[in-house]
């Protein structure tokens, strides 16, 4: 064989026999494979130095901005310690495993109830004017101003964190699942219809999948909303929790173990993304493939 | 009750829709309409926009009711959609979260058909419309023409007497239009079904359709009725092929403006 690079790449060309041909294939598909592992690794390896720019940049800040002092504004290595040790003693655990429990429990229960309220209002206009004026009204209340009122009807167990994260979810959900059955292009809900589907199967099977990208990008928005209801409400009455954590941290006036429990909470927001988005992509392969 | 070889299959007698448009006002989107739609025919309707070919296969399909007059499907009473009157879209209309052969079983799954038999009956129809191998496929993955010939085996599985086809084939390139013109054709004989077909295509409607239905617009209604009396297979490079396509388009621009 003298098929080399030099000869397909010169200008007198050969001529294309079956076995050059799959040469040729051969070597682009290691190529394509290539570039991608490389391009792999040099996402994963950017994300990391730009974790390690930002410890720097936070390290040296403090000591090099003048009047800081480094009581008040630790940086990564004043804290690492503090780190270590709430985590070693399974206190940091505890606190987000409490926190988790209740976001999940409420994001739950708020986004079934808001995915069925946004299929009924969405479907049945007499449902939709019924409820517009109300449920617009209480939306814009913002959640937070509901924790004293949770409190006083729920007293500061378990219950008024989850009623107020169940609240909060709520909105969110509801309305993009509304606007994505609202929106459900006719031509699926009369395909169904010929094809031989029922009211509550076109529901099903056709309005509530057509509409999943945005019952989607509802969820995700309530996710972030959970996180924000779930502080406020530990932090005013809790025994357990990141956010009992830093109110704690401030009683004792510990601003190292403070920001233990805000990377604690960042983590968690960031890896109840990433879950979600790696979700998204196994259960539904069809999702964002119209756009792409 | 002898078996005519004429059977019509629908009936349209004396239809009129009317329509809201702007300001309060309203359009007969179609007025006074009769057609016969017979057993096994090939009708072509074919108009300008505006002229109530769709708003005349939304009757038939049963999406909405006409203001005046009746239609019936097999002597019966047209009052909502069902499998018997298989509709494609101009527009694709495969639900986009299903592969290609969960598209073709949606319906025997809404009429709870068991799912060895829907499966098999699914991949017969996808194998008619020669896409058998296609079916684990999404509909974000096909071609336009892929799309409307998942579409066609979507509507047959259910086995309808009718199939009502809104410009199925506008949105496709003229190569694969074609090409489809043809498969359909072909599907039509070995299915043995009846085919209401609108185009805004003469050439189309000349090379399809055992009769063309000639609309216009404002108000809505049938001008003419053509018999295409051309063996199959036909060649658009036939004189007989020209003659009908002169007779068509002369049909329509003989409409001039029914306003005055």
């Amino acid at each position: 064989m003298t098929v080399t690079e030099t000869d397909s790449r010169s200008h007198e060309q050969k001529a294309l026999t079956p076995d050059l041909m799959e040469h040729i294939e051969e070597s682009f598909r290691v190529d394509l494979l290539r570039r991608r592992r490389h391009r792999r690794v040099q996402r994963l390896m950017l994300n990391v130095a730009g974790v390690i720019l930002f410890l720097i940049v936070w390290e040296v800040a403090p000591r090099v901005v003048p009047g800081v002092n480094l009581q008040m504004f630790p940086p990564p290595s004043g804290v690492v310690g503090t780190l270590w040790d709430l985590v070693a003693s399974g206190e940091l655990a505890g606190h987000a495993w409490s926190s988790l429990k209740r976001a999940i429990s409420g994001f739950v229960l708020g986004s079934t109830a808001g995915i069925l309220a946004g299929l009924l209002t969405g479907r049945l206009m007499i449902l939709r004017d019924l409820s517009d004026p109300v449920l617009h009204s209480l939306r814009s209340i913002p959640s937070i101003a509901f924790v004293p009122l949770a409190i006083v009807w729920f007293g500061l167990g378990e219950t008024p964190k989850i009623a107020l994260i169940t609240w909060g979810t709520f909105f969110p959900v509801w309305v993009n699942t509304f606007i994505g059955v609202r929106d459900v292009p006719s031509i699926y809900v009369r395909s169904a219809a010929s094809l031989g589907a029922s009211p509550s199967g076109i529901m099903l099977q056709v309005v509530l999948p057509a509409a999943l990208p945005f019952v989607i990008a509802g969820l995700r928005q309530a996710t972030a909303v959970a996180f924000v209801i779930l502080v406020a409400a530990e932090l005013v009455g809790a025994s357990s929790g990141l956010g009992y954590l830093i109110s704690f941290s401030h009683l004792v006036f510990r601003v190292d173990m403070m920001f233990v429990g805000l990377m604690a909470l960042g983590a968690l927001g960031f890896l109840a993304d990433t879950l979600f988005a790696a979700a998204l992509d196994r259960i539904f392969p069809w999702y964002g493939a119209e756009a792409r | 009750m002898a078996e005519r070889p004429d059977e019509e299959v629908v009936a349209i007698e004396n239809v009129s829709k009317l329509f809201p448009s702007t300001e309060g006002r309203s359009t007969w989107a179609l007025l006074d309409v009769s057609l016969s739609i017979r057993d096994g025919e090939f009708l072509c309707a074919i108009g300008p926009s505006g002229c109530g070919k769709t708003t005349l296969l939304n009757l038939i399909a049963g999406y909405i009711e006409p203001t005046r007059g009746e239609l019936r499907f097999d002597r019966i009473p047209i009052s909502r959609p069902a499998p018997e009157r298989g509709v494609v879209f101009q527009e694709y209309a495969l639900f986009p979260w299903l592969t290609a052969l969960r598209n073709v079983e949606f319906g025997l799954k809404m009429q709870g058909m068991a799912k060895s038999e829907r499966r098999e009956r699914a991949s017969e129809a996808l194998k008619l419309v020669g896409l058998a191998d296609a079916a684990q496929r999404y509909p974000f993955e096909l071609s336009g023409g892929m799309r409307q010939r998942v579409a066609v085996a979507r509507a047959l599985v259910n086995r309808p007497r009718i199939l009502l086809m809104d410009e199925p084939f506008a949105a496709v390139d003229a190569l694969t239009r074609a090409s489809l013109q043809t498969e359909l054709l072909r599907i039509w004989r070995e299915v043995g079904i009846t085919i209401f077909f609108i185009t805004h295509n003469i050439e189309e409607a000349v090379y399809l359709g055992d009769r063309i239905v000639v609309m216009s617009p404002n108000p809505g209604r049938i001008q003419e009725t053509v018999d295409v009396d051309i063996s199959r297979p036909r060649d658009r490079s036939e004189p007989e092929f020209g003659r009908l396509y002169a007779k068509v388009n002369g049909i329509f621009h003989s409409q001039g403006n029914p306003a005055s």
